[in-house]
């Protein structure tokens, strides 16, 4: 069907169908639209597209974490596992010490400065200016910086010449085996942490475990963002996930998990899910990775 | 007689409409199952997609319930929840760390009426270290609210519902690992009072049983955590009325007095646990058999399985103090599931009285 043939008057049916064309193209101009306004919104963010070139004051130490299988939590992503490739990183979750050297090289980040897309209200929240970190509950130098957005974390990795974990190289980080636990098992330990409420401080990193690859506190210091936290819960059509039977939540989750007793790995999944890039939450922080 | 969920007419329009149906499928050889779709279709004909206003909701901790609804058309009525993650006491010298809605165990009483719009929203706060959301058994839609509810420590998110069931419907969070949100306490109910509201009694009382699986043994003393191969193995070290050893007894027993009449609301949060409620020394003149429309006469023990309610009434003859159990009793008298009514007032020898021996 032409346009011409499209403007002539037609019978009901064939206006019916032009109807339909009609809608078919608004709702490619609605997609159209969507994505160019999506690419405007990550290119006004001056980190994201324009990585600032200064090299970092900060050292911080990478470990290897060597190439290996990583079995995915959700049974529909691969029944078998992923290998995920060899890569380094961060020994700790990016501290507020270096936040800070982060902020004070990119004004964009700031609190004050901070673009409200890229960052909710929340944003280091605990600070106490744009330059000082401030003597709260969460803000020792060497904590873990918390309250910062997806977005943020990303900007931070582009920074300083790093990028942020995939799900699937977080996981296997994750899952290396404890050093220093003794014989409770990382399970364990991470239900743990849950079952006690949150310290009166914030303690600082390297002060809970170490894993065999020499990472310290994967688990029981603060939750980590990951490259790609949204895409184990939401399948890419709009339906919102309600035909999504991959879903943690409720009972008919629980058919597509591998291990139904990892409660801690559930836990972890149902808290990705939740999350929005622009959220800024208190007991959320992250590190980075780096390919080999 | 008590006809509460339905006007006497419209009910037995339904039943009417059953039978008739019932008997055309019959006969027809049709799908017997689609009695229950015309009961559904009665229903959804809600002509009141108006509404007369905008109120907010009365909430109470357990064991209160919100004063009964004056109003009788159709409302939007603002709910708002906090999920808070917080130690309390388990029994007076244990503690755990709950995670509730609103602070209590089980969470807000929330009494809507059949066919108000509610509007619902769900705060996390920001301290609690995990996400959390809200399936209300009182919901038609998808989780019953709780993939538009599944919020982030720090974050809220609303969503809202037409309330076309009159009856009591357990709450519950359901992000993942399920069972274990439900074992830390977080349930409640919500009560969609029927068009024609509540007949009116003396007392309304809220219970929720739910079961808990500690590290350790049953009042071991000190902070304890949660059992996950325990929950697994349904092997409860706690099984409780509103999430304490003697939450609602001695002091804290719920009063009344000789002649008056108990309504309790109760609901079985579980998670694993069915409840074989009883009071002992009374009989329930009335159970709204699991929290719907049918009551039945004359009950001394109700079952109230996990994720599910009931209504009881009872009316108090004698002054005393009644033992509410499960009456598996070993959960009763070894795990904590006991709860109590006072009564007080004259002794009541044409109902009971001790004789002396000799």
């Amino acid at each position: 069907m032409n346009i011409r043939k499209m403007l002539q008057p037609q019978g009901p049916i064939r206006f019916r169908k032009r109807l339909n064309l009609h809608a078919g193209i608004l709702r490619m101009m609605a997609v159209a639209t969507l994505t160019v306004l999506f690419l405007i919104t990550v290119s006004l963010s001056p980190s994201l597209a324009h990585p600032n070139p200064s090299i970092p004051a900060i050292e911080k130490k990478m470990v290897l974490v060597p190439a290996g299988p990583y079995q995915p939590f959700l049974k529909r992503e691969i029944n078998k596992p992923i290998q995920v490739k060899a890569f380094r990183m961060d020994q700790t979750a990016v501290t507020n010490a270096e936040y800070l050297e982060f902020v004070k090289a990119n004004p964009e980040w700031r609190k004050s400065n901070v673009n409200p897309l890229f960052a909710d209200k929340n944003y280091l929240a605990h600070w106490k200016g744009d330059l000082e970190i401030g003597t709260g509950r969460y803000n020792h130098p060497n904590a873990p910086v918390v309250n910062v957005s997806w977005f943020a974390a990303r900007a931070y990795a582009k920074w300083a010449g790093k990028r942020l974990p995939t799900v699937p190289e977080w996981e296997r980080a994750g899952n290396g085996r404890p050093e220093n636990l003794g014989n409770k098992t990382l399970i364990a330990y991470i239900l743990e942490w849950y079952s006690k409420p949150n310290p009166a401080r914030l303690p600082t990193v390297k002060s809970t475990y170490l894993n065999q690859y020499g990472l310290w506190d994967m688990h029981g210091l603060v939750w980590e963002w990951t490259f790609d936290f949204n895409s184990y819960l939401n399948s890419s059509d709009s339906r919102g996930g309600t035909q999504d039977e991959n879903q943690l939540f409720c009972a008919a989750g629980s058919l597509g998990v591998q291990n139904k007793e990892d409660y801690a790995g559930y836990l972890r999944f149902s808290y990705r899910g939740s999350l929005k890039g622009k959220y800024c939450i208190p007991n959320l922080g992250f590190r980075c990775v780096k390919d080999l | 007689m008590n006809h509460k969920f339905q006007p006497l007419l419209q009910k037995t329009a339904i039943a009417a409409a059953f039978v008739a149906v019932s008997f055309m499928t019959a006969c027809s050889g049709g799908n017997a199952g689609s009695s229950s779709n015309d009961n559904k279709t009665f229903q959804r004909n809600w002509p009141d997609t108006t509404l007369s206003g905008d109120v907010t909701a009365e909430l109470t901790a357990p064991p209160l319930v919100p004063k009964p609804l004056t109003y009788t058309t159709p409302k939007r009525v603002k709910v708002e929840m906090t999920v808070t993650e917080k130690v309390m006491k388990i029994s007076d010298s244990t503690d755990y760390t709950f995670w509730t809605f609103d602070g209590t165990v089980p969470g807000s009483f929330i009494r809507v009426r059949e066919g108000d719009l509610v509007e619902f929203t769900l705060k996390n706060s920001p301290d609690s270290k995990v996400s959390h959301n809200i399936d209300l058994h009182a919901v038609n839609g998808p989780g019953g609210g709780a993939e538009a509810t599944n919020v982030a420590p720090g974050q809220s998110a609303t969503f809202h519902f037409r309330a076309l069931n009159p009856g009591l419907y357990v709450y519950h969070c359901a992000t993942g690992p399920v069972g274990m949100h439900i074992a830390n306490g977080m349930y409640g109910l919500i009560l969609v009072e029927p068009a024609a509201g509540m007949p009116k009694v003396d007392h309304e009382y809220y219970i929720m049983q739910g079961d808990f699986y500690t590290k350790g043994k049953f009042e071991q003393p000190g902070l304890q955590e949660f059992d996950e191969e325990k929950a697994v193995d349904e092997n409860p070290t706690y099984v409780l009325f509103n999430g304490r050893v003697r939450s609602t007894t001695g002091k804290n027993a719920l009063p009344a007095k000789v002649g008056e009449t108990v309504r309790l609301y109760v609901g079985n949060g579980g998670p694993n646990l069915s409840s074989s409620f009883h009071v002992i020394g009374e009989i329930f003149d009335r159970v709204y058999m699991e929290g719907g429309n049918i009551i039945n006469h004359n009950v001394q023990t109700t079952m109230i399985p996990a994720g599910g309610s009931s209504i009881v009434e009872m009316q108090m003859e004698v002054p005393g103090v009644y033992n509410i159990v499960d009456h598996a009793l070993y959960r009763a008298f070894h795990k904590g599931a006991i709860a109590q009514i006072k009564v007080t007032g004259n002794e009541n020898p044409n109902v009971f009285e001790k004789v002396k021996n000799k």
